[in-house]
């Protein structure tokens, strides 16, 4: 039997298969079929010659959520509110972070305010009913709907975080209504406060639900008429899976699955090093994605926000997502000089059409994957497995541009390029790592995407790391990362409190709330309700006046409130470099992360039949290690090198999906696994 | 006592690439300082509103690198720093940090605290990192420390006049003795000092690893590179634009003390690379709060330059290097000792509407018609009922935007003078004091300048009183003269608070002290921004769909656009063309 996993990316589906006895990978690509997406996953399954009826495991990701969004392809929405507040889904927060544009723009809701309704009902802060919901009010509003052609319909109260049952009530009402129409209520998604960001989350789902219900039916319709009879597990974008149709009815939460398996996959293979604290480095063709995972745990937030910039608030989205920082930088990002001349990388992309000038596809900029091509990094002849040869005279002919600029050879402006692109991700790992008060000396680097293993070595040496660890595949990292997933839940419920008005039954009794939830939720999960439930506590905590609030851990069993403050006073400290001793504390938000220990992929040693040092050797070559200088290089080629090998750099390990540099003074091992370790 | 130390290697000797590197780095640098005061500060008005800014200034006082939550401190930190360094010169040491809130020392108002700390590699002086931010009480003689009608700063709180706080990386306990008995809310203050603190050391920490990297002549050149290629940016987009006079005239609506209207006037001159801003023959300081200092005025012209010269770059001195301001001591703009500035703001954003407005026929991509410019700042003040504290909640309004050459205005957005300032959340709101929201809503009421595009509307809200012993207070402007149209685009509507006590409504702009008991109802209402262009020549179906979402009525569509609809609510293109033709 085997495990199958399933990601439709922008231009590709993979697929990665497992096979549970021989503990073997199959790979497989296609083109992503946009008008019919079942099309490219059936595609991938024939081209691997996968027999449908040994999958006992299907798990899928992909970008469909976020697509029907970026592209304004949801469905026509409506929204219930609160009298009075129908407004603010539109007034949002108001922030104008492009501060020096004085033609700024807000981000359009996904709601017209025509299509934006209120009826009476009012609930206070503290959850206590100040107004009854009148349901009579939403007669006029179905009506509405019914003439408008709405497919969908939010629900957002006021204060339903603390009281939801205005809202349930609601829901109830308009599913009974307006059946075949797509109903969100705010509550079932968060439990946080915030209205504006409630709203957006609530009205988001339901705006990518009918889209995603539609796909998911036809996906497993078509997939099971071909004798693939297993549970259907979706990936979420917190790292763990759930099963179609809570998915379909939660669908927002599928956002980010493909970073998400990603980070997933390096606190697993962090695992199997016996290592806890890692930061996940991802260097796609577009952009370069990073997160720490630490205690084995990949972090995960609910600050999350589409479209996102450093001028654009974005819209927020208050799921559960994993902890990445995105910048403009990877393999296809475009060297250029702004009007003072100043040298600069991305965020501008070649993409994958017409690629990078090396690819010899017409691309005429220089990029990223260009300076590794001409600093000997990257070899012209094996790239992509063969399938691609690297025109070097296109590349340095893009380059030229680059020289001119800078008055140099074209080597210097291909390392100058490398340093510059090196130095931005340095400044995203740093900001999930130093800036958040970790010190990057206790972790180690783990590397996954295309572009990845060919930087770690350089950013693993400056960001100080103990070690860089290059997993199997890193090319189909995300994929991978998706079959060892498991079914997860994150619980998030604000209850405000002052530090003195808390005792241990209370927090008991919250905490119990939450846990009973998760096993109801678990109860109703195909494939999972026999799984041992795994939980892990967390309070945020902040001083009385703060806004922001530090998580700190929680344990069942000791829930005194003096260790809470504590760790908290510490945790404080550690992220900001004080603490207020005297300063009354507050608890915020209650969350429960539920993990479903599920069978997973045990990843076998290498097989060492036909693998050794002189298999492997593929002679040497002139390499330019950017601040260590030009080196003949050894390269050998990783599936051929065994286990246990060691050496010392300059040396470049060449493989279908990827190409891992060693600097000189670095040393690498190859552990059982066949992961590439570097210090 | 060290001297700036001059460095042997020469800004040419490193390689333009390690410049643009370090560049990166020193603006990761004040991001980080802003991440940590915002995340670690108690009070709202710094972690909801953003009324802070860090940033990292060279040994001669230059401003380097700057992250911002709001425009009101482009401007100012260059005055502050030389106004410590001329205080303290010769015995600026390691582990030294010094506190300003003084207006009449390049700062804004008591509010407004600043902290500079001088950074250090080993014993070598190399820059100034500062972190500036608004404390919710200073004391004074009204709880948040700033009276719409004070007369003179002595009532607007204690002011820190450059002094040291910290030394050898301590705080001196007198200072903080002296802060907690002379404010009204010391754990909040001081839980905002030490947020400050923490900033200005991560600061030096950074910059010490960047010299440990790239050696200690690096961060001399790198600053003159950063300032180098802003300056050449900024004179290229002056000389673009075309030479000439260009004047403007505003009125402030009242200061305070009386509602009389306060002329005011600017004229830009723009001459090759150069550009002067001269405010000479605006009125005179005036009694009431509303006043701005040198520095703040020189944030407002700042801001409004940045805006055009290029709005996204990272703002530094090199960017200002072809400005002049002029204006003569003791207006309104540049007011003098003792006069009161707790609302400058009112004040400064005047200033940076009127450059705007004088410009904006000459750069119509980038200035839109006048928007509600007052950041319409309310307090709410009193006893909660059932903890018995007091508290002190005070936040900016959202308001209408003008419309733009290409498209309608923006609404409900934060004034000018702030930025990246976030509007309370209801629920937060409510949770923290005893106040209920009764609606928050688009102004359409009031509405907003018609025009071939119009303006964005304001925004309303309004809070029922569950407080005992609440009052409030405000100083609102734009509340007589309305935000002016561009291009024929009609005047957008003006900003008012509203009181209503039992069956008692009355409309204020600028309130001092107000007593409010529990049930009374106070509604904040902003103003819509002005039009662009002829209404007439907006077309029908945007002014169907304006009438379809409540925006704007069927009367407004008639009268005003020239669109008239029919009983079943769509376009009657008869009426219209009838209509449109009458105006001629």
């Amino acid at each position: 039997m085997g495990r199958l996993a399933s990601d439709i990316g922008g231009t590709f589906t993979d697929l990665v298969y497992f096979d549970d006895e021989s503990g073997t990978l199959k790979v497989e690509k296609s083109l992503t079929t946009p008008k019919d997406l079942t099309q490219g996953v059936e595609d991938t399954i024939r081209l691997a010659q996968i027999d449908p009826n040994t999958v006992d495991f299907f798990v899928h990701g992909g970008t469909t959520v976020i697509n029907a969004i970026t592209e304004r392809k949801g469905a026509k929405t409506a929204l219930v509110t609160t009298l009075g507040f129908r407004d603010v889904l539109e007034i949002a927060r108001g922030n104008r972070p492009d501060l020096y544009n004085l033609s700024f723009e807000k981000p359009t809701p996904f709601v017209p305010r025509r299509l934006r309704f209120e009826v009476r009902e009012r609930i206070d802060a503290k959850g206590r009913e100040l107004e009854p919901l009148h349901l009579a009010d939403l007669d006029a509003v179905i009506e509405r709907c019914q003439a408008e052609g709405v497919e969908a319909v939010a629900i957002q109260f006021l204060h339903s975080y603390a009281a939801p049952e205005h809202e349930a009530a609601c829901a109830t009402y308009l599913r009974d209504k307006l059946p075949g129409v797509a109903i969100t209520a705010s509550h079932e998604i968060t439990r946080e406060w915030r209205e504006y960001e409630r709203a957006n989350t609530a009205v988001l789902n339901a705006y990518v639900q009918p889209i995603v219900q539609r796909y998911f039916d036809s996906l497993e319709g078509s997939l099971r008429g071909q004798g693939l009879d297993c549970p259907f597990a979706a990936m979420q974008s917190n790292g763990g899976s759930t099963s179609f149709s809570w998915a379909k009815a939660h669908p927002i939460t599928l956002v980010e699955s493909g970073p998400s398996a990603g980070v997933n996959g390096a606190a697993l293979v962090g695992k199997l090093c016996g290592e806890e604290d890692a930061i996940y480095l991802d260097i796609g063709g577009t952009t370069a994605k990073c997160s720490v995972i630490e205690g084995a745990q990949v972090k995960v937030t609910t600050d999350y926000k589409l479209e996102w910039t450093r001028i654009n608030p974005g819209y927020p989205v208050k799921v559960p997502v994993v902890d990445i920082v995105e910048i403009g930088m990877g393999g296809g990002s475009i060297a250029w000089f702004d009007k003072v001349g100043a040298l600069k990388v991305g965020p501008v992309s070649a993409g994958s059409d017409p690629g990078p000038a090396g690819y010899g596809l017409g691309g005429t900029e220089p990029t990223v994957t260009d300076a590794k091509l001409l600093t000997g990094v990257l070899n012209p002849g094996y790239f992509a497995g063969g399938r691609i040869t690297l025109d070097v005279a296109a590349a340095e002919r893009a380059m030229q541009k680059i020289a001119d600029g800078l008055k140099t050879s074209v080597e210097e402006a291909a390392v100058a390029v490398l340093r510059l692109a090196d130095a931005d991700a340095i400044n995203a790992l740093k900001l999930v790592s130093i800036q958040r008060g970790h010190d990057p000396r206790d972790f180690v680097l783990i590397v996954g995407g295309g572009g990845g293993a060919m930087h770690a070595a350089t950013l693993g040496r400056e960001l100080g790391v103990r070690e860089i660890i290059i997993p199997l595949y890193p090319g189909y990292f995300s994929a991978w990362g998706m079959l060892a997933t498991e079914p997860r839940r994150d619980f998030v419920q604000t209850a405000l409190g002052r530090a003195d008005n808390m005792t241990t039954a209370g927090l008991e009794e919250l905490f119990a709330g939450l846990v009973a939830e998760a096993e109801e939720y678990f109860h109703d999960q195909d494939g999972a309700e026999e799984a041992k439930l795994d939980f892990e506590f967390g309070i945020d905590l902040r001083y009385f006046g703060q806004e922001h609030w530090v998580t700190v851990g929680a344990a069942l069993d000791d829930l005194s409130v003096e260790t809470i403050l504590h760790d908290f006073h510490i945790a404080h400290e550690r992220a900001y470099t004080f603490k207020l001793d005297d300063t009354p504390v507050e608890f915020v938000n209650f969350r429960l992360m539920a993990t479903a220990r599920v069978a997973r992929p045990t990843v076998k040693p290498l097989n060492g039949a036909g693998r050794s040092e002189a298999a492997a050797a593929k002679g040497t070559r002139s390499v330019h290690f950017g601040e260590d200088g030009r080196h003949e290089a050894r390269i050998f080629e990783r599936d051929l090198l065994p286990a246990g090998f060691e050496a010392d750099g300059p040396m470049v390990i060449e493989e279908q999906s990827a190409n891992t540099i060693v600097h000189p003074g670095q040393h690498l091992r190859v552990d059982e696994l066949g992961f590439l370790h570097i210090s | 006592m060290a001297d700036p130390v001059t460095d042997p290697v020469a800004a040419t000797d490193i390689d333009p690439v390690t410049l643009e590197i370090v560049r990166g780095k020193l603006l990761a640098a004040v991001d980080e300082m802003g991440i940590v005061i915002a995340r670690t500060s108690m009070s709202p008005v710094i972690y909801e509103v953003l009324d802070f800014a860090c940033g990292i200034l060279d040994t001669k006082a230059q401003l380097i690198v700057q992250t911002n939550g709001v425009t009101l401190f482009t401007g100012t930190f260059s005055f502050q720093l030389q106004a410590i360094q001329n205080k303290f010169g010769g015995d600026i040491c390691p582990g030294d940090v010094y506190m300003t809130n003084d207006p009449f020392g390049g700062g804004t108002h008591t509010c407004d605290v600043a902290l500079i700390r001088p950074l250090f590699d080993g014993d070598k002086l190399r820059a100034f990192a500062i972190a500036v931010a608004h404390w919710s009480e200073v004391g004074g003689s009204v709880a948040g420390s700033i009276a719409p009608n004070a007369t003179e700063i002595y009532q607007e709180g204690i002011r820190f006049p450059g002094i040291r706080v910290c030394r050898d990386d301590k705080l001196l306990p007198d200072v903080v003795d002296l802060i907690r008995e002379n404010v009204r809310l010391p754990t909040m203050c001081l839980g905002d000092l030490n947020a400050e603190l923490a900033a200005v050391r991560i600061a030096e920490v950074r910059l010490r690893e960047i010299e440990k990297k790239y050696g200690s002549g690096v961060m001399d050149a790198t600053f003159e590179y950063i300032l180098e290629t802003s300056e050449q940016l900024s004179r290229e987009a002056v000389a673009a634009l075309p030479d000439g006079s260009y004047r403007a005239v505003d009125i402030i609506d009242g200061d305070g003390i009386s509602d009389e209207q306060i002329p005011v006037c600017v004229e830009v001159r723009i001459d090759g690379e150069r550009m002067t801003f001269d405010f000479t023959g605006t009125s005179a300081q005036r009694p009431g709060p509303i006043n701005c200092a040198y520095g703040a005025l020189h944030s407002a012209v700042k801001t409004v330059f940045k805006s055009l010269v290029d709005p996204q770059g990272a703002s530094n001195e090199g960017w200002f290097r072809p400005v002049e301001i002029i204006c003569p001591d003791g207006t309104v703009f540049t007011a003098k000792k003792p006069a009161p500035t707790g609302w400058y703001y009112e004040g400064s954003a005047h200033a940076s509407e009127l450059v705007w407005k004088a410009l904006a026929e000459i750069a119509p991509d980038r200035f839109s018609a006048g928007s509600y410019m007052s950041l319409c700042g309310a307090y709410i003040c009193g006893k909660d009922p059932e903890s018995g504290e007091i508290f002190v909640h005070i936040e900016p309004a959202v308001g209408g935007w003008g419309a733009t050459s290409t498209r309608d205005g923006t609404a409900a957005l934060i004034a000018t003078t702030d930025g990246d300032t976030y509007n309370y959340s209801v629920e937060l709101f409510e949770a923290k004091f005893p106040l209920l929201v009764r609606q928050y809503a688009l102004n359409t009421d009031e509405g907003a300048g018609e025009g071939r595009y119009r303006g964005g509307f304001g925004a309303v809200r309004e809070f029922d009183i569950l407080a005992d012993d609440a009052f409030t207070y405000a100083s609102f402007g734009r509340s007589i003269e309305p935000p002016w149209g561009l291009k024929g685009g009609a005047k957008g509507s003006c900003n008012f608070m509203e009181i209503e006590s039992g069956k008692e409504t009355m409309r204020v702009a600028r309130v001092p002290y107000h007593a409010l008991q529990p049930g009374d109802r106070v509604r904040v209402v902003t103003g819509g921004g002005g039009g662009y262009g002829d209404a007439f020549t907006r077309p029908p179906q945007e002014v169907l769909d304006d009438v379809l979402n409540d925006y704007i009525t069927p009367a407004i569509a008639r009268d005003q656009y020239g669109v008239a609809l029919t009983p079943d609510g769509s376009i009657d293109d008869t009426a219209t063309q009838t209509l449109r033709a009458a105006r001629g």
